[in-house]
């Protein structure tokens, strides 16, 4: 459904996108998963066709984007980071309107409006305006924008960005659906756990770059099954790092006030960790023990938060 | 084509679902056309100016200044009427009339005597340009009399004389008429002008002389198309701040459809906004209804010409805030000098001529023409097509200058 080939997307000398590949199939999420400014929006407006790539090619259901814009352009549906919602007009006008604009018309037009309403809520607001609906409201009508002709491909950027957490369930819901009736669900976040709730295949993006692919088994097993010791207290670095090498684990972030590591069986690790860094003379206030997951492999991969 | 039909019915509804500011649309104008009719001495009628006369001196002089004010065009600006002193400070102070004009006893005697005597002149500061009319005629009738003093003085010292004892003083009346028509004769090659013969084959407009008012009237109605497009023109910019733009391009409509959709919104708005205040203007000025929806024909395909424009800017310009600012700056000068603020008849001929060049005098001045009588319908939409292929032209540039801003 959706296969990038090298994409590269400049600004002048500044590298956006830098040559990133990846496939993705019918009826799976297929995550992108990065910290702000990492090339997602990039990666998705040059997929729905609003930015030409500097190089490479994309190929959206079966069509190429650059050369057959309008057929390609006809499988996709959109759901920006913004809410790119008409103010000014109802609910059901948004929704009428942007059926209409993927060339629905009459009765069916009418059908899916009515039921897109249903499925996110907002039925029995339906002739209201925007201006009058809560933000998660709004949200969930901009997800009902981009899915009211049935898109066989769905982009959806960042879609739950200030949405209250029984709207976030709700969207999920969504896109569960989706994936279920064969939808193609392209999901970009900077939530690790939306990642991991969602996405079938994961490819985590930073500066414009792929840095690790795959299902989210497949990155764990980049640990090598190891889990993750979380301390924090008060830390001397260079005597830390010795004493974690003398225990065969790993240091994946290490400052005056944290520490993370990651050891193999730390549940059975962790008296003998916690014993050791203590004998560097550090002060350990709180201690956590964790499977690793997507925050950690990010850790682990470039050195720093994915929430920064 | 659908799509845009379906475009332009969005926009129509979004504006629907704002209706203050659509009613502003339309009152706006309405207000500034008031209130400038107002400032220019009366609503609806012609430009006149009101002068109060207290005529102290009822000499044959003074009334001869009198018939003077009241003849001719003089008559066309000014309306004369005679006062008592009491009645005239009275109503001047009361702002009941332009100027109020104390002719003193014994003026006829003084001027005939060349003595120094003086007129009171008092104007109402709330008028303008009505009490500096009669000031100004009043100064060449004052100039004149002094010219009749050099030209007649030897005449006039008679008749002064005469005054006094009933009856021309040692010259007989025939030799008293023959030296006037000598020197009329003598004179007559440098104050009279040469005779001509003119055929005027300018037809008269229906009725009389046309009104300010009406002649202010296509200005109003199409500073309510000025209003319309300018609202529109900004749309590119809210749509593209709230990303409904993005949505626009990502989905299979071609760009261009965007553009041409605004501009019909336009011809929709203009249209929308100008039937409710052409239709007062109808029944006020008394024009006959077949010229309706023409009148408002001609404003809908030829009005957008302004949003064209306007676009332009929104679109050259970097921010919204800064397409808003340039916008203004050019809309405002172009309504002066188009002829939209004020009728280009009153203007200076300089600026009148600028009109003709500016995108709001072509749309103004055949309407005009068309609803003073002057054109028929045919002449007004000769013009159709130059304005419509300026509009379209400034429509494509805009659709290919955003294209590429649309999405940065």
């Amino acid at each position: 459904m959706i296969e990038v080939r090298d994409l590269q997307k400049c600004y002048g000398d500044l590298v956006a996108v830098d040559h990133i590949s990846f496939t993705a199939d019918g009826g799976s999420v297929f995550g992108l998963l990065g910290p702000n400014g990492a090339g997602k929006s990039t990666t998705i407006s040059c997929l729905s066709g609003l930015l030409q790539p500097t190089a490479g090619s994309i190929r959206v259901g079966g069509f190429d984007i650059s050369t057959e814009a309008v057929k390609a352009k006809a499988s996709l549906g959109i759901v920006p980071q913004e809410l790119a919602i008409y103010e000014d007009l109802s609910g059901h006008d948004n929704l009428a309107f942007w059926g209409a604009a993927y060339g629905l018309k009459g009765d069916r037009l009418q059908q899916r409006v009515g039921h897109v309403l249903n499925r996110i809520g907002l039925a029995d607001r339906a002739s209201d305006l925007p201006k009058t609906y809560s933000g998660g409201m709004k949200r969930r009508l901009n997800f009902g924008c981009g899915l009211v002709h049935e898109p066989a491909i769905l982009l959806l950027d960042e879609p739950t960005v200030g949405v209250d957490p029984q709207s976030r369930e709700h969207l999920f819901e969504l896109v569960r659906e989706e994936k279920a009736k064969g939808t193609c669900v392209l999901y970009t976040t900077h939530y690790m756990e939306e990642a991991e709730k969602l996405c079938d295949e994961l490819a985590i993006i930073d500066h414009g770059k792929i840095i690790a692919a795959g299902t989210l088994d497949a990155l764990r097993a980049e640990f090598g099954g190891n889990d993750i010791i979380q301390l924090s207290g008060s830390f001397d670095q260079p005597k830390v790092e010795q004493a974690v090498n003398e225990l065969h684990g790993e240091v994946l972030a290490l400052a005056a006030d944290t520490l993370m590591i990651a050891i193999r069986d730390g549940a059975r690790s962790l008296p003998s960790v916690l014993q050791g860094i203590s004998a560097t003379g550090a002060e350990i206030h709180h201690a956590r023990l964790s499977e690793p997951n997507l925050e950690s492999l990010f850790l682990k991969l470039t050195g720093k938060d994915l929430r920064a | 084509m659908r799509f845009i039909f379906i475009t332009v019915r969005k926009e129509l509804k979004r504006r629907f679902n704002d209706p203050g500011a659509l009613i502003s649309s339309i009152m706006i104008p309405f207000a500034i056309g008031f209130l400038i009719a107002s400032v220019m001495g009366g609503s609806g009628g012609s430009i006149k100016a009101g002068l109060l006369v207290t005529d102290l001196d009822d000499s044959f002089i003074s009334q001869g200044i009198l018939s003077a004010l009241g003849q001719d065009q003089m008559a066309d600006m000014i309306t004369l009427e005679k006062v008592s002193l009491d009645e005239g400070e009275r109503r001047i102070n009361e702002g009941d009339g332009s100027a109020h004009l104390v002719i003193p006893e014994d003026f006829g005697q003084a001027w005939l005597d060349r003595e120094e005597i003086a007129l009171l002149l008092t104007v109402n500061p709330s008028q303008y340009v009505s009490p500096r009319l009669i000031r100004e005629m009043l100064e060449s009738l004052l100039d004149l009399g002094d010219y009749l003093h050099k030209v007649f003085g030897d005449e006039l010292k008679i008749i002064s004389q005469s005054v006094d004892s009933d009856g021309l003083v040692g010259i007989s009346t025939a030799d008293f008429s023959a030296n006037i028509t000598d020197k009329v004769s003598g004179i007559a090659d440098l104050v009279l002008p040469p005779v001509m013969e003119v055929d005027d084959v300018t037809p008269e407009p229906e009725g009389s002389s046309v009104s300010m008012g009406l002649l202010m009237f296509p200005g109003i109605l199409i500073m309510a198309a000025f209003f319309a497009a300018n609202g529109q023109s900004s749309n590119f910019w809210t749509e593209k701040e709230k990303g409904t733009l993005g949505r626009w391009v990502a989905s299979p409509n071609a760009f261009s459809a965007f553009w041409v959709a605004q501009w019909f919104t336009a011809m929709a708005l203009t249209a929308l906004v100008a039937a409710p205040i052409m239709l007062m203007g109808f029944f006020y000025f008394d024009i006959t209804f077949e010229k309706y929806l023409s009148a408002l024909a001609w404003l809908a395909l030829t009005g957008p010409v302004l949003f064209a424009l306007l676009s332009l800017i929104q679109v050259l310009a970097p921010s919204r805030k800064s397409g808003s600012m340039i916008s203004t700056l050019v809309m405002f000068p172009l309504l002066m000098v188009g002829g939209s603020f004020f009728p280009t008849e009153t203007m200076p001929g300089f600026i009148a001529g600028i009109a003709q060049y500016t995108p709001n005098g072509r749309v103004v001045e055949p309407l005009k023409a068309y609803l003073t009588g002057e054109y028929g319908s045919s002449g007004m939409f000769a013009e159709l097509w130059g304005l419509l292929l300026v509009t379209l032209v400034l429509v494509l540039l805009t659709g290919s200058l955003s294209a590429r801003k649309a999405l940065a």
